[in-house]
């Protein structure tokens, strides 16, 4: 069976505070080529429960990107419109899509968040899968991991700033974000 | 949302009369599982309209007020042919007022960011609000569609509503894009109370439920 796979979910409009929210199955990629205007968003997602946050930086060349991921692994359907929801597909996808602006694949670093467990005894919740999944892929195509802030049982909020790369996480019951 | 709705990775097509059918249900099991809490705290209970939306998966925290506050959520599975979710979403300011009106402890809700924080008292309250909630609209489900419905033990999180929310998507998305939400909202006046009971019926048991109910429906996989 031959899968296509659309390529639905990125997100361009920054808002009044040049902040950018990023929902579920979306990703977010800055300095791009097909923009020659050179902005810099906070990108943030607020309420990242099982979800996982996966960040892409090429320090030298200076490109990044962001995407929400919600499930570790693509089903089997006829089509897939929202690639950037699965794990693996994120992962491929975020890597062509920086690749193709300019950054040079051994460069790349990844930073994860996410995947916490939010109710008790939750066998049929993605959180654990979902960081096993991304860090198996990450390991097969051999990107360092220089930030990880995964598991737990609480929500996290995540504000990832694209000027100076550098990514703020705060737990719910946390009154400040920390940088990680 | 109106009129047809389709999805190529699997087929969702309600017309206007199913939608109705689905806040029908809606309508059925929130009305009496509010009698019920009516009952129990002997007030007044405002009730908005139900709605029934068919929503992309990441759309379905937009659904909800102040999706990035913190809340209560009391989460109950129904495993039917694959399970149904009946969720109860309150300001944590609610649960406090509905833990001080059925008991004699006064707490403000700035100490309570965590089921760890609430004695086992207030846990067991909510415990039994929620499962007073989700056992009346389960019962009132079961018997219009002459099935049975068993409830699971219901499990309770005080978090962001989109971190809660996640999971729930996770849950409902794997085989199909779209999720049916029915919510329902319910109101206190007198005692500043105010929350959402969201029913959540997957989309694959939409060939059985409208068979039950005896309605045209077609559903390709």
């Amino acid at each position: 069976m031959v899968i296509k796979i659309k390529t639905y979910g990125r997100i361009e409009k920054i808002d009044k505070n040049g902040d950018v929210f990023l929902p579920i199955g979306h990703y977010f990629l800055t300095n791009c080529k097909d923009k020659p205007e050179k902005i810099h968003p906070k990108l943030v997602i607020y309420g990242l429960g099982s979800c996982i946050a996966l960040i892409l930086i090429d320090f030298k060349n200076k490109v990044c990107g962001m995407s929400h991921i919600l499930l570790p692994k693509a089903h089997q359907n006829k089509v897939i419109e929202y690639p950037h929801k699965y794990a693996d597909l994120s992962l491929k996808f975020l890597m062509q899509e920086l690749i193709k602006n300019g950054a040079v694949r051994d460069n790349i670093k990844a930073i994860i968040v996410g995947g916490s467990r939010i109710f008790d005894l939750d066998e049929n919740f993605m959180g654990i899968d979902n960081i096993k999944a991304i860090k198996e892929a990450l390991e097969k195509l051999n990107i360092k991991i220089i930030g990880d802030d995964t598991g737990g049982t609480e929500g996290r909020g995540v504000i990832f700033d694209t000027k100076d790369f550098t990514v703020y996480v705060k737990l719910t019951k946390e009154l400040n974000y920390r940088k990680i | 949302m109106s009129g047809k709705i389709t999805n190529k990775s699997m087929k969702i097509n309600l017309t206007e009369v199913q939608l109705d059918i689905l806040k029908e249900l809606g309508n059925i099991g929130s009305g009496h599982a509010i009698t019920a809490l009516s009952d129990l705290l002997n007030k007044k209970i405002e009730v908005s309209l139900t709605s029934a939306d068919i929503n992309l998966f990441w759309k379905v925290p937009e659904m909800f007020n102040n999706h990035n506050k913190e809340v209560v959520v009391i989460y109950s599975e129904i495993p039917f042919n694959s399970d149904l979710t009946i969720i109860q979403i309150f300001s944590k300011k609610t649960v406090i007022n509905l833990i001080n009106l059925l008991s004699e402890f006064k707490k403000s809700a700035d100490n309570i960011s965590n089921i760890n924080d609430l004695d086992d008292f207030s846990y067991s309250i909510i415990y039994e609000i929620g499962n007073i909630l989700s056992g009346h609209y389960a019962s009132a489900l079961a018997d219009l569609l002459s099935i049975k419905l068993m409830l699971n033990v219901p499990k309770i999180a005080i978090d962001s509503l989109n971190a809660i929310l996640e999971g729930i998507i996770a849950k409902y998305s794997q085989v199909s894009d779209y999720i049916i939400t029915i919510n329902t909202g319910l109101k206190i006046l007198d005692i500043n109370l105010e929350g959402t009971i969201c029913f959540i019926p997957p989309t694959e048991i939409l060939v059985s439920l409208f068979e039950i109910l005896n309605i045209n429906y077609e559903m390709e996989l």
